[in-house]
């Protein structure tokens, strides 16, 4: 039982190391234009 | 038109809407578009930019004339217009803050074509996020 606990923790360790987190970046990242006489 | 603008480097994807004259530039993550060039391109392809919106992320930094820009690549960025939301940022100035910004880079004045030759300004409309970026 200990054991199994024990894999549990250890997966959930290794789970939670491997996460990606999302890294700020700088950039353009949309652009929207308003356009007059477009047919 | 479209297709002049995909043609752009940076540029993913261009949606246009033909009824509200709405035109929506998804760029690459390669962080090569270029907005001003986005605007030349548009002139030449017979049509008249009213307003051009972007959203950027970027640092906070001071040109050589002390006013206040975001960085979006080491060799570009966008001169801030002075309003309530810039003067916010000025604490920011300098730091690894990776700020996120929608704002209006251009708008046309009057009848006036527009003049491409001097550095646009961008007016902040919102601040949407600041992350502390880490070494």
């Amino acid at each position: 039982m200990k054991t199994r606990t024990g894999r549990r923790i250890a997966l959930l360790l290794l789970l939670g190391s491997t996460v990606v987190v999302p890294v700020a970046r700088a950039q353009v990242k949309h652009i929207e234009m308003r356009v007059e006489g477009m047919t | 038109m479209k297709q002049h603008l995909g043609r752009q480097a940076g540029v993913q994807k261009v949606d246009v809407n033909l009824l509200d004259g709405k035109v929506d530039v998804t760029p690459k993550e390669d962080g090569q578009i270029d907005p001003i060039q986005l605007l030349k391109a548009t002139y030449d392809s017979g049509v008249t930019v009213a307003e051009m919106e972007l959203t950027a992320s970027g640092k906070i930094v001071k040109d050589s004339s002390g006013n206040l820009a975001l960085q979006v690549e080491l060799n570009r960025s966008f001169a801030f217009a002075p309003n309530e939301l810039s003067k916010g940022l000025e604490p920011l100035a300098g730091t690894q803050t990776i700020v996120t910004v929608r704002g209006q880079l251009y708008k046309k004045a009057g009848k006036k074509k527009a003049d491409l030759s001097t550095p646009l300004k961008l007016l902040i409309l919102e601040v949407q996020k600041e992350v502390q970026k880490k070494e």
